[in-house]
């Protein structure tokens, strides 16, 4: 099986390649249209700002490679942290961005203000899934703390919530739509947790 | 729910891990890989990584020695020491690192602040800070020079680093480090009411209570370097013990 990382130039593939390979996988790390079209499995990893994030990916034309294999293909894919976020029609951060727009919605900054939290929603945090995420989360129940490190946040339908955690509202901790699975946390950095995640997306045939 | 943060805080020099106080009279503290190895595998929730002498001597940090580190970190990871410019960042990243940390060189130029936080998000960057003195009479201090900084207000230096983007404060008591005195509650606090952003406090924590203490007065994270190193607790000894004190922790 191909497993392919999606590289466009935020870094920190390592720690996401180093998850996979923990779990006997051979991940790849792909940068073209080519390589993105012959995988059997994609993740769309996420470290970074939208802004920068998306100008890559429509250059590379990455973008019509994902869609092509993932929402016409049906190649499972799983997106993490901004890998999630770009799911999204439209991204606010330092401007608005326009997401791949694979899910309705917007993506906003998380707001601390009424209850003092503070922001970026930093560290481990217990999210609360939905029973059509089982397959993702049941070898974590009753032990469900993962790690985030985001300051923004996405709204979507309720349809496709997967899990959520609680930081001043139920932000969005996963999605689930189809062949698509993402998360708003760092599995590649959740210990434990995050494995068992990351092998149940393995074992995963949507 | 989200938990509080315990974090290892490793100083690297010469390709060793070592303990020092006051950025100074550093005496060897271990191997890198096995110590990241051990705290992974005990449950800490986040990995500190500062290569002592880069800034010192004006060169990057020791890239091997970050790539070897990181290889045993299932968990985030911090590294500071030498964070001079976007390459040297990206360069850091690619290593395996989640956040860089900057503090003498973002003194520097801190419109690396801004550049980084556009590049990789606000929450990848961390702005170190350390602060030497008492209530009233706090300076800033470049562990360059071993001496404080004159005329520049740390509270307003922390805003500013925030405003430009600085995701997190890694604050550093610099009378306390290495020193097991206690930690300074009063400066946790000038700082926790001056900015919005995640604190991580570090510097003279000696016993579990000192680590109750610091948590109680709302530290997000707390960073342990020599209670580490030189005594009988362990991450998870630690973890376990603030969880009974009604903390809310990952163990």
């Amino acid at each position: 099986m191909r497993v392919s990382i999606v590289d466009y130039g935020a870094g920190n593939l390592d720690s996401v390649s180093k998850a996979f390979s923990f779990l006997g996988a051979e991940p790849v790390v792909v940068r073209t249209p080519e390589a993105i079209a012959v995988s059997d499995r994609l993740i769309l990893p996420g470290v970074g700002a939208a802004g920068a994030a998306m100008k890559r990916l429509r250059e590379g034309g990455l973008d019509e490679a994902l869609t092509a294999a993932v929402r016409h293909r049906g190649v499972p894919m799983l997106g993490i942290c901004l890998g999630m976020q770009l799911l999204a029609e439209r991204l606010h951060e330092h401007e608005t961005v326009s997401g791949l727009g694979w899910l309705p919605g917007d993506v906003n900054r998380i707001d601390g203000g009424s209850k003092h939290l503070r922001v970026p929603h930093m560290g481990w945090s217990g999210v609360r899934s939905t029973p059509a995420a089982d397959r993702f989360f049941a070898e974590t129940r009753g032990k469900r703390e993962f790690y985030f490190a985001h300051s923004y946040t996405l709204a979507t339908d309720a349809a496709a919530v997967a899990a959520t955690v609680d930081y001043g509202a139920n932000l969005t901790a996963a999605v689930l739509s189809g062949n698509v699975f993402a998360v708003q946390f760092h599995p590649e950095k959740s210990q434990k947790n995050g494995q068992a995640l990351l092998q149940a997306f393995m074992d995963w045939n949507p | 729910m989200l938990t509080k943060r315990i974090i290892p805080s490793l100083l690297l020099k010469d390709g060793r891990l070592v303990k020092g106080t006051r950025f100074a009279a550093y005496r060897d503290a271990g191997n890198p890989a096995t110590t990241a190895r051990a705290h992974n595998a005990q449950g800490a929730d986040e990995l500190f990584l500062a290569d002592v002498m880069a800034s010192k001597l004006g060169k990057s940090p020791d890239l091997d020695a970050i790539r070897v580190v990181a290889r045993e970190c299932y968990m985030p990871l911090t590294v500071g020491g030498g964070i001079s410019s976007i390459d040297v960042a990206y360069r850091i990243f690619e290593c395996g690192a989640d956040k860089i940390c900057m503090t003498t060189t973002a003194l520097d130029r801190p419109v690396l602040l801004t550049e980084l936080s556009r590049l990789f998000g606000d929450q990848a960057v961390v702005l170190g800070v350390d602060v030497t003195g008492g209530p009233g009479q706090r300076q800033l201090f470049d562990h360059r020079i071993g001496r404080p900084i004159a005329g520049k207000d740390w509270i307003g230096w922390m805003r500013e680093a925030v405003g430009r983007g600085a995701g997190e404060i890694r604050l550093m008591a610099v009378d306390r480090e290495g020193a097991r005195t206690g930690m300074d509650l009063d400066l946790l606090h000038e700082a926790m009411a001056a900015v919005e952003v995640p604190v991580v406090f570090e510097g003279g924590a000696d016993s579990l209570d000192h680590l109750d203490g610091a948590l109680t007065a709302g530290a997000d994270a707390l960073a342990i370097g020599a209670m580490l190193v030189f005594s009988d607790n362990n991450i998870m000894k630690v973890k376990r013990f603030l969880a009974g004190r009604s903390h809310a922790m990952r163990v």
